[in-house]
Parts: C-alpha cells; sequence; structure tokens
C-alpha cells in the first residue's frame, strides 16, 4: 500500500473512531495513537524517507495538510466531549438545595443593653457625653445634694439599702449628676446609665436592681423647651417620627419644675389600646429643670446657669419596646427568650 | 387619698364629666389614681313601704307581702325575713334591678306565690353597719328615718356618688384634704371656691383655761399646740352624711366626737385628737419627750416601751398619747365622756418620722404629719371642728382658745421676674398673665418693672423662691405650652465613655462567637460565698454587707460573677436547652479597697460559661481569643480556684504578672450545689487588668513576598510534659524565621510506649527579605529539635 492509500485509510479510520468514541479519555488515546511519538501518522511521516528526493516536498505538504485537518477534527471532538462532560458532572453534583442544616450560631447582647446602646447612640449625637459613677454611692450624693436631707419624707419613695449610716445602694443615677457638678464647670452635657437598687421584692414589674440613664444638661439660657425638644429628639429616635412627648407636672426634690413624661403609646400609636389603657399615652419618665438650691450646693451659680435633668427607666423602655410583660424575664438569662433579640 | 366627690362638690362647682376633670387635675399636677363610682352595681332599688303582710299559705317562714313603691298599684313580694312585718319602709329590689355580685332581680314565684321584687338585707345591696347602723345581721334593713316611696336609694345611702383617688405629690401636703383638693379643683376648671365661714357659737361663761392645764415642753418638736374644751358633751352616733363621707374616705364611723376629729382632719388636713378630760390626771397635759422607762398603751390596745426620743402627749402620771401618731386607751372617748379637749396641733416631721419608722406602724395622722401639717392653718382647723360640735348638737363649745405658737411663721413673700420664668420655661408669657394665674392659685401678687412680687397663701409650705413660683405659673398655664426647641450654645464633645467602649468591644467579640448576654443581681447570700470556698483572707470572703437586706439573697454585695453565671446557666440545663453560651458584664464589690471617697472598689468583671458540646479547650479558645484581639499576651498556669476542677482549670497571667482571668471546667461538688447537671466550664475575666494592659491596634506588617516552607515534626516524649512550653521553647530557638507553629495531632498507644506521647506539629518557615535556602532550613530544624530535645522531646522513629 503506497503513502497516500495508507493516509486515505488512517483518515478513513479516523473518522470512524470520531463517530464512536464517548469520552475525552478515549479521545485522548486516539490521538496518541494516530499523532504520538508512537502514532500512526509519525509514522507515516518517517516513512517519507523512501521515497524519491524529488517526491518528498510534495508528499510532505500533503500529509501535513492532513494531519492539520485530522488535529482539527480531534479538538473539535474534544471541545464537545469537555463540553458534555462538565455538563454532566454539574448535573451530577447538583444539590437537594432544600435541605436543612444547623446555622452558625451568633449570640445577642442583653435586651437592655440593645436598647441601651440605641438611647447613648441618640444622645452622643446630640452631643452629650457618657459618664459614670459608683453604684455603691456616699448618702452625700444621693440624697443631700440632691435636697433630700437626712429623714426628708420623699425619701421614702425610694426604699434604700444602706450599708452604713453614710454609705447607700445608689437608689437612682442622679449621683452622678452631682459628681459631675462638683467636678466640671458648664456646659455640661452628659448621660449616665447604670444600675440601681431599691428594696422591692420581685415580682412582675418590680426588681431590687434595674437600669437607669439620668441625663444632664447645665448652661446658660437652657430653659424646659430645650428639655421638651431633646426629648423629643430620643422619642422619636427610639420610637418613630410620629411619636410624641407629653409633660405632666410632677414633683422630684432635685428639679423645679417637675414633670412626667408621657410619649405617644408605640403600640397603638396613640389610638388607644390595652398597653396604654385607652389613653394613647404611656409614662416613660421624670424630668425637670434643675433645682436652683441643688446648683447651689454643687458650686454652680443658678442666677447665672440653668440646667435641666432627666432619669429613664431602662427596664421599662425595654420591656415596652419588646412588649414584655413580666421583668423577671430579663434576670433569668434563659436562652429560649435571650435567643428572640437579635 | 379618697374623696367622696359630693363632699367636694360642696365647695366648688365641678362642670365636666369624671373622666375630662380627671384630665385637668393631673394636667395641672394633681394625680387621680382613678374615679370609683359607689353605686355603679347598684340599680332599681327604691324605697318601698309595706303595706300588709301575710303568712305564706304553703310555708311557715316566709311571708307574703303587698308594698307601696310610689307606681299605680302596690307590688305583691314574697318575703322570707323574720323581721318583715306591715307598716316598715324598707330597700325594695324592683324586677329588673341590679344587686352588687351582678345579681339580677326577675319575677318568679316562690311557692306557688308570685313575687313581684324583693325586700332587702344590708348585706345584698352592699350597705355596711359602718354606712347604716340599722342594718342588723338578721333580716332586711328597715329604715329608721321616714323617705318618700319610690326614692332611689343609693341617694340615701350616699351611693350615689363617685370616689375620687388623689395621688398627692410630696410637696402638696396641703392636699391631703378635700379643701386642697377643691381648692386645685376650682383652679384648674376656673370655678368659684366655696370653702365654709368657720365661726364658733360659745356658750356659758367659763373659759377653756378653767378646764385644762396645757404645758409644751419642747417648742422645736411641737413649734405649735391649740386646744377648745366641749362640756356637756352628748356623745351619740353620727348622721348619714358624716358616715358617708368618712365611709367614701374609707374610714370607719365610731361616734360623732371621733368622727368630727376625722372629718376635720379629711377636710383641712390637720390632724385631730379628743381627750376624754375627765381621765387625764389633774386635768393637765404635758407635751414633752419620753423617758427611757416609760410605757404607753395606745387606743388599739398596744403597749409600747418608750425610748427617751419618742414625743408624747402626757398628763402628770405619763404619756396617755404618742404625738400625732395615735392617741392612749385610757383617755379614749367613750359612751360617758361628758367633758371633750380637741387637741389640734403641728409636731415636726423628722420626730414623728423617726418614731413610727421605730415602732413600725403609721397611722392616717403621723403620715400626714410627716409629710409637713403646716403650724399656721392650726386654729381654723381647731375651729372648724367646734363648728361641727354646733352643727352636730354635740355638746357645748366652752369660751376661749388655748393656743401655744411662741414662734409664728411669717408670711412667705417672693420677688419673681418675669423674665425669670420665661428664660426658665421657655413660655412667652406676659407679667400680666403670670399674675393672673398665681391668684387662681390664691397667691397675693402685685406687678412692677416686670417683677412679680408674690405672697404665698397661709396652706402652702412648699413655696421658697422663683423656681417655685415657674412651677406654679408653668402648671397652671399647662405643661403643654412648653415648646420644643433644640439646645443652642457652645458644642460639646459627645461620646461613650472607655468603660462603655469597652463593654462594646466585649459584646461583639462574644456575641460573634455564638454567646447571649445574661444579667443578674449584684447580690450575693452569704451561703453562696460559703459554697464557692474562698480562702479566709481572699477578699472575696469578706464581702460588703447590706444593713437592711430584704433576705438572705440580698445580704451580700457578689465577690464574684460565678455564682449568678451559674444560676443562669442551671436554670438553662433545667429547661432542657441541650447547650448554651452565655455571659454577663457587671461589678464586683472590694470591700478590702476603698476608693478616695472611702467607697468599696468596684471592679469591672466579664464571665462567660458554655456547655454542651463544649470542653475546656473550646472554652480556652474563647478567652485567649478575646485577649488576642485587644493585644494582650499570656501565659497559662495552673489556677487553684476551689470552685474548679483542680486538673482542668486555668490562670492567663500578663506578662507583668497579673492575673487576667480564670477559667476552667466546674468543680463536681461546686456542679452538686449549684444544681448544674451537665459538665460546664466557666471563665472570669479581670476587665480592669486586661485593658490595663491592651494594646490598641498599631501598623500593619506588609505581607511577605518570599515562598513558606513547611515541616513536619513528630515529637515523642513523656506524657506530662505540658506542650505550652514546648512549643514555646521551639519558638526561642527558631526566632522571627519561624512564621507559625501549629500542633495538627496528638498521640498515646504502644507505639510510642508507655507514659509517653507523640505530638505532631506543622512548622511554618519563611524569611520577609529572600528565598530560605535548603541549609538555613536544615538549620532552623535542627535548632527546633534541639530546643524539643531540651525538654525531653525527641523525633519519633
Amino acid at each position: 500500500m503506497g503513502i497516500r492509500e495508507e493516509l486515505e485509510s488512517i483518515g478513513q479510520g479516523l473518522r470512524e473512531e470520531l463517530r464512536t468514541v464517548q469520552d475525552t479519555q478515549s479521545l485522548e488515546q486516539l490521538k496518541v495513537r494516530l499523532l504520538g511519538k508512537k502514532g500512526s501518522l509519525t509514522a507515516l511521516l518517517r516513512g517519507m524517507g523512501q521515497l524519491a528526493p524529488e517526491e518528498r516536498p510534495k508528499m510532505g505538504q500533503i500529509i501535513n495538510e492532513r494531519r492539520e485537518i485530522m488535529q482539527k477534527m480531534l479538538d473539535e471532538k474534544m471541545r464537545e466531549l469537555s463540553e458534555r462532560e462538565k455538563q454532566m458532572r454539574l448535573e451530577r453534583e447538583a444539590l437537594d438545595i432544600t435541605e436543612p442544616r444547623d446555622l452558625p450560631e451568633v449570640g445577642a447582647v442583653h435586651p437592655t443593653q440593645a436598647v441601651l446602646r440605641e438611647v447613648l447612640d441618640c444622645f452622643t449625637g446630640l452631643g452629650f457625653e457618657v459618664v459614670e459613677g459608683p453604684e455603691v454611692e456616699l448618702d452625700k450624693y444621693n440624697f443631700e445634694l440632691l435636697n433630700l436631707p437626712k429623714n426628708h419624707p420623699a425619701r421614702d419613695a425610694q426604699d434604700t439599702f444602706y450599708v452604713d449610716d453614710n454609705i447607700v445602694m445608689r437608689t437612682h443615677t442622679s449621683p452622678v449628676q452631682a459628681r459631675i457638678m462638683l467636678s466640671r464647670k458648664p456646659p455640661i452635657r452628659v448621660v449616665c446609665p447604670g444600675r440601681v437598687f431599691r428594696a422591692d421584692e420581685i415580682d412582675a414589674t418590680h426588681s431590687p436592681v434595674f437600669h437607669q440613664i439620668e441625663g444632664l444638661v447645665i448652661d446658660e439660657n437652657v430653659t424646659m423647651g430645650d428639655l421638651k425638644g431633646t426629648l423629643d429628639a430620643f422619642a422619636k429616635r427610639l420610637y418613630g417620627a410620629d411619636i410624641t412627648t407629653r409633660f405632666r407636672p410632677s414633683f422630684f426634690p432635685f428639679t423645679e419644675p417637675s414633670a412626667e413624661v408621657d410619649l405617644t403609646c408605640f403600640n397603638c400609636r396613640g389610638k388607644g389600646c390595652r398597653m396604654c389603657k385607652g389613653t394613647g399615652f404611656i409614662e416613660v419618665l421624670g424630668c425637670g429643670m434643675v433645682n436652683p438650691k441643688v446648683l447651689e450646693m454643687c458650686g454652680i451659680d443658678p442666677e447665672r446657669y440653668s440646667g435641666f435633668a432627666f432619669g429613664i427607666g431602662l427596664e421599662r423602655i425595654t420591656l415596652l419596646r419588646y412588649g414584655i410583660t413580666d421583668m423577671r424575664l430579663l434576670y433569668e438569662g434563659d436562652l429560649r427568650f435571650l435567643r428572640q433579640f437579635r | 387619698m379618697k374623696v367622696s366627690m359630693n363632699w367636694l362638690r360642696q365647695y366648688t362647682d365641678i362642670p365636666v364629666s369624671d373622666a375630662e376633670y380627671e384630665s385637668r387635675m393631673v394636667m395641672s399636677g394633681t394625680g387621680v389614681e382613678g374615679m370609683e363610682d359607689l353605686g355603679a352595681e347598684l340599680e332599681n332599688v327604691v324605697v318601698g313601704r309595706v303595706l300588709t303582710c301575710e303568712n305564706h299559705p304553703n310555708s311557715d317562714h316566709l311571708h307574703v307581702c303587698t308594698v307601696d313603691v310610689g307606681g299605680e298599684e302596690a307590688l305583691q313580694i314574697v318575703c322570707g325575713a323574720p323581721n318583715v312585718r306591715a307598716g316598715i319602709e324598707v330597700p325594695t329590689a324592683l324586677i329588673g334591678a341590679r344587686l352588687p355580685g351582678g345579681v339580677k332581680i326577675k319575677k318568679g314565684k316562690l311557692r306557688g306565690v308570685e313575687s313581684q321584687g324583693m325586700l332587702c338585707s344590708g348585706d345584698e345591696i352592699g350597705v355596711p353597719v359602718e354606712l347604716y347602723p340599722s342594718v342588723g345581721s338578721e333580716g332586711i334593713l328597715i329604715f329608721r328615718e321616714e323617705y318618700p316611696v319610690g326614692k332611689d336609694v343609693r341617694e340615701i345611702f350616699g351611693l350615689k356618688d363617685t370616689v375620687a383617688d388623689f395621688e398627692i405629690l410630696a410637696n402638696r401636703p396641703d392636699c391631703l384634704s378635700v379643701w386642697g383638693v377643691a381648692r386645685e379643683s376650682a383652679a384648674a376648671l376656673g370655678t368659684q371656691l366655696r370653702l365654709p365661714d368657720v365661726t364658733v357659737k360659745e356658750m356659758g361663761d367659763g373659759d377653756v383655761h378653767d378646764y385644762v392645764d396645757v404645758s409644751v415642753e419642747d417648742e422645736e418638736a411641737c413649734p405649735r399646740y391649740a386646744a377648745r374644751v366641749i362640756t356637756n358633751v352628748r356623745v351619740k352616733e353620727s348622721p348619714l352624711w358624716l358616715r358617708q363621707y368618712l365611709f367614701a374616705a374609707g374610714m370607719r364611723s365610731i361616734n360623732n366626737i371621733v368622727d368630727i376629729t376625722n372629718f376635720v382632719m379629711l377636710e383641712t388636713g390637720h390632724p385631730m385628737h379628743a381627750f376624754d378630760l375627765d381621765k387625764v390626771k389633774g386635768r393637765k397635759i404635758i407635751v414633752r419627750m419620753t423617758r427611757p422607762d416609760e410605757k404607753l398603751t395606745t387606743l388599739d390596745g398596744k403597749t409600747y416601751a418608750m425610748t427617751g426620743r419618742e414625743l408624747a402627749i402626757c398628763d402628770p402620771d405619763g404619756p396617755t398619747g404618742l404625738a400625732g401618731v395615735m392617741g392612749g386607751e385610757e383617755s379614749e372617748i367613750t359612751e360617758n365622756t361628758r367633758q371633750v379637749m380637741f387637741e389640734c396641733a403641728s409636731f415636726e416631721r423628722t420626730g414623728i418620722r423617726l418614731t413610727t419608722r421605730r415602732l413600725g406602724f403609721r397611722t392616717e395622722a403621723s403620715g400626714r404629719f410627716e409629710r409637713g401639717v403646716s403650724p399656721k392653718t392650726v386654729l381654723e382647723a381647731l375651729n372648724r371642728a367646734c363648728q361641727a360640735v354646733n352643727e352636730l348638737d354635740a355638746g357645748d363649745v366652752v369660751p376661749g382658745v388655748i393656743d401655744f405658737y411662741p414662734h409664728p411663721l411669717g408670711t412667705v413673700k417672693v420677688d419673681c421676674p418675669v423674665d425669670y420664668v420665661v428664660r426658665r420655661t421657655g413660655v412667652a408669657l406676659k407679667g400680666e398673665e403670670m399674675a393672673e394665674l398665681l391668684r387662681k392659685l390664691y397667691f397675693d401678687v402685685t406687678l412692677s418693672d416686670g417683677v412679680l412680687h408674690v405672697t404665698a397663701p397661709e396652706f402652702r409650705q412648699d413655696i421658697e423662691g422663683k423656681a417655685d413660683i415657674s412651677e406654679e405659673v408653668l402648671r397652671l398655664a399647662g405643661y403643654d405650652r412648653i415648646p420644643s426647641t433644640r439646645l443652642r450654645g457652645e458644642t460639646t464633645q459627645g461620646g461613650l465613655n472607655d468603660k462603655q467602649r469597652r463593654h462594646q468591644c466585649v459584646q461583639n467579640v462574644l456575641t460573634g462567637m455564638g454567646f447571649y448576654e445574661s444579667m443578674t443581681y449584684s447580690f450575693i447570700s452569704r451561703k453562696v460565698i460559703d459554697q464557692l470556698q474562698f480562702a479566709p483572707d481572699d477578699w472575696r470572703s469578706a464581702p460588703v454587707t447590706i444593713r437592711n437586706p430584704l433576705g438572705e439573697d440580698t445580704a451580700c454585695l457578689r465577690t464574684s460573677l460565678l455564682p449568678g453565671l451559674f444560676k443562669t446557666l442551671s436554670t438553662n440545663q433545667r429547661a432542657g436547652n441541650a447547650s448554651g453560651r452565655l455571659y454577663e458584664l457587671g461589678n464586683l464589690y472590694d470591700s478590702a479597697k476603698k476608693t478616695e471617697d472611702g467607697l468599696p472598689l468596684e471592679r469591672d468583671t466579664l464571665a462567660f460559661g458554655v456547655y454542651g458540646n463544649e470542653d475546656f479547650y473550646s472554652l480556652r479558645a474563647v478567652a485567649e481569643k478575646l485577649l488576642r484581639l485587644l493585644g494582650v499576651s499570656y501565659t497559662i498556669v495552673r489556677a487553684s480556684e476551689r470552685c474548679l476542677h483542680p486538673g482542668r482549670s486555668a490562670k492567663l497571667m500578663s506578662a507583668d504578672g497579673a492575673e487576667l482571668c480564670v477559667l476552667g471546667q466546674v468543680h463536681p461538688d461546686t456542679a452538686e450545689a449549684f444544681d448544674l447537671e451537665k459538665e460546664t466550664f466557666v471563665c472570669q475575666m479581670d476587665l480592669d487588668a486586661v485593658f490595663a494592659v491592651a494594646v490598641p491596634m498599631g501598623h500593619v506588617q506588609p505581607i511577605a513576598r518570599f515562598p513558606a516552607v513547611e515541616r513536619d515534626l513528630a515529637l515523642v516524649m513523656p506524657d506530662q510534659q505540658p506542650l505550652g512550653p514546648l512549643m514555646d521553647a521551639i519558638r526561642a530557638a527558631c526566632g522571627e524565621k519561624l512564621e507559625d507553629i501549629r500542633l495538627f495531632d496528638v498521640f498515646r498507644g504502644i507505639q510510642v510506649g508507655p507514659g509517653k506521647k507523640s505530638a505532631a506539629f506543622n512548622l511554618i518557615f519563611r524569611s520577609l527579605d529572600h528565598t530560605l535556602t535548603e541549609e538555613e532550613i536544615t538549620s532552623l530544624v535542627k535548632k527546633a529539635l534541639d530546643a524539643a530535645a531540651s525538654l525531653g522531646a525527641v523525633l519519633r522513629a
């Protein structure tokens, strides 16, 4: 058989094999059998030596042309088969995307702390600095400098834990006010979060330990309107733009005038519901203009400076915020409760 | 304070609904806790006259009556009461009537005879004996007075009334009275105030000083003491209207004399006391401090030992009553009382407060004195009582008044610039408006040159200065007029403080690792401290103690966060929560170290605990990660904490030897004591110590551009050789070219021999400035092996 015939036969064989080959691996082998070092076409090229020298260039050209054609056919087939194999692999790898898995556990801060962050965020944004004071406090700061002298009846409203005659568990965060006024000069804008203590038996709405956030502003020309504006900003920031404050007259020895502040009920948005007992308002905090006697006792000239103070019950706004009805849940630490906060 | 609205309406009109009234009072500073309609449950019960009363044909105890209730025809009513008879007037429930407790009266037959209603007992219509004395316990209520038939019985019993429960602010003791609330009501509603003219009709030509002698020995404790005497006293029961007022206020009617003192207290806010003068030894009243050996039996029959610190009303034989708290048994008013002395006084509030505290009880009177009773208005109240004696014909008022009042209080005058009120309240009121508002509150005001010259009314004890005036103006103008303005002025540097910032950092790290925050009380019991078994000289065994705890559980301040954490973890384990990661942030209270104020040092502390699919190492990893994130370097040493497993607990120490945290598995004894069912691991971290050595993040390192070379080494060593120091030794030996060394396997078994273990490490070598050569690597590995060998670890064969 001459070279031409052999070339023809190889081409024929390749076409047949390409029709039946099923996978890239077999195709690779086929390629080696044809074009590899020991491949049939390679052998044919080597056989050129037997030809007459004048035939060689022409024959060489023919073989190379054929070789290129075959190479293309192989490449074409290779692309086709790899594409098919890739598709098969993707099908094989398909998952039941609905099969459940455990989610990674990400914890959460305590609900009161989550609310505290929002509150502090609001006030620091208004230029308030966060300060803190001791939880075990001198009677002087907790009561006396706040216009609550020894044996004053208003002390009864705050059942106090005593360590000794002069040391108490602070009953509110207001002593921090006194400490700040004594140690700084106006302008003062501070908020003081912290634990406070009252000798109350534990029930759904009472706890011997709870938290308050105290606010204090002292400057020239501070008015009760500024107090209202500040608390309005707080209420809207925490509970939404449609929430307003309502001030009611009240009494605290350390402020004059004093007010209780109600917020639009965030459950019914003021329409009246069970949570607000139909009034559309919820009592949230106490506040007032700092009593000039307190300013004076704390070394600030009441003729030049005025200021306001407010005290927010953190547990109270937390219970309201999340619709929790029993305060004890906050202190039990049951994960079934805590996992609901995100 | 509960007040009958009918009583209040005597003194001012209330031309608005209950709800509107409540809101107007609240918005002007008088809290209202609630309004109760006394007769809400009683409907269609009228006065009926029994015309005839026959025996029931089919019963031996029932009667068939005809009853006139003012209708066209008399009703036939069957009644089983033994006291029913013709001619009496009785509360009669008509068909469709409602009685307290939700009872409805329907037409019915009783043993075959039709009954068109019911004759009622006091019980059935909710009228107690205190309200209507002849109620009786047997049978139906028979009216003692004659009433028109068909009249609604609620009017007779004063049940057509609403009782308002006022919440009086601590600075307004003057409002603990009907007059006080009437004044506020009139001011809030803009109605006329009609307080009675107090006039007394005196009888005979004697003088009060002929009947009794009063001496006050302690004028500080008793700044004013006034008394009047009544002779020919006629002790009897009080009229219905008086009983009704007392009933609505929650007080019991006793007799006319005692009721008058209570009536005056409720009306004017001045507690009073009535003495049977014949029982006062030597007719001599001495107001003085007790002596330590004295005893006193009060009206309620209890005997108290005196301490020498109580103010007492005495006769020459000794104390007969506790001033301002309770009268004595001896001089109690009885049916036989012939002469009465009324006392109306002002006692200093602190003394009263300390006395009731010591004795452990409070009365209506002492409650008022503790909040402050003005000496200025004493006489008016005393005379009001005598006026009531006149009106009730309870006796003859002897001419003259005893009035000990050595240092009369002056009137309170305040000059308050109009501008001051505007600047303080933010409400732009004019001077004349302010003056008008103050006058409505009974202040005397003149306005000149922009200054309000204000004289406070006598009954006000709380007015001291300009700030009080601004509040009075504002509360009557309405707090709803306060504008909402933003703070102006110099800007201030706001922001979190260090502690809040560090807490947020800890919270973020721990919640990211799956921890939930819990919160427990700052208190701890002595028993729990004992369970933790601190050494006697450990500060944690000597907590700050509370002098007046609620109980055992609030006796001390915590010196460890672990008991609270144990409790939380135990709660979760018992609740069936399979696993848990919890932490708490809070203070420990160190009584051994004092702040410059002499207060116990408060230590900022973190505790966290884990259980369920956790072990010592997973707990320690949390502590280590937290420390590393804060840039804190530490060494690990064994801990000797008694509440932790001795072989599975550690302390992490800072480079300068401070204890950063202690952690480990809970000791089985502790686990049992705190009811921890599952293996539990806890850590307590001293945040003050940690943050003292925390390093803020600095410059970052450039990324190494040259390739790393890894080598694995399996080392065999005695089992007790700790791996931490071994790795430290290798790190030290290789220097900075050892980028990392990681433990990836620990193996114990016969292949490595008894008492030995094999530990496999992956070492990564790299240089920042060149590719390491084969010789360098060989040398580094040799250094590592030499370091290991020095600790008895050799390359595994």
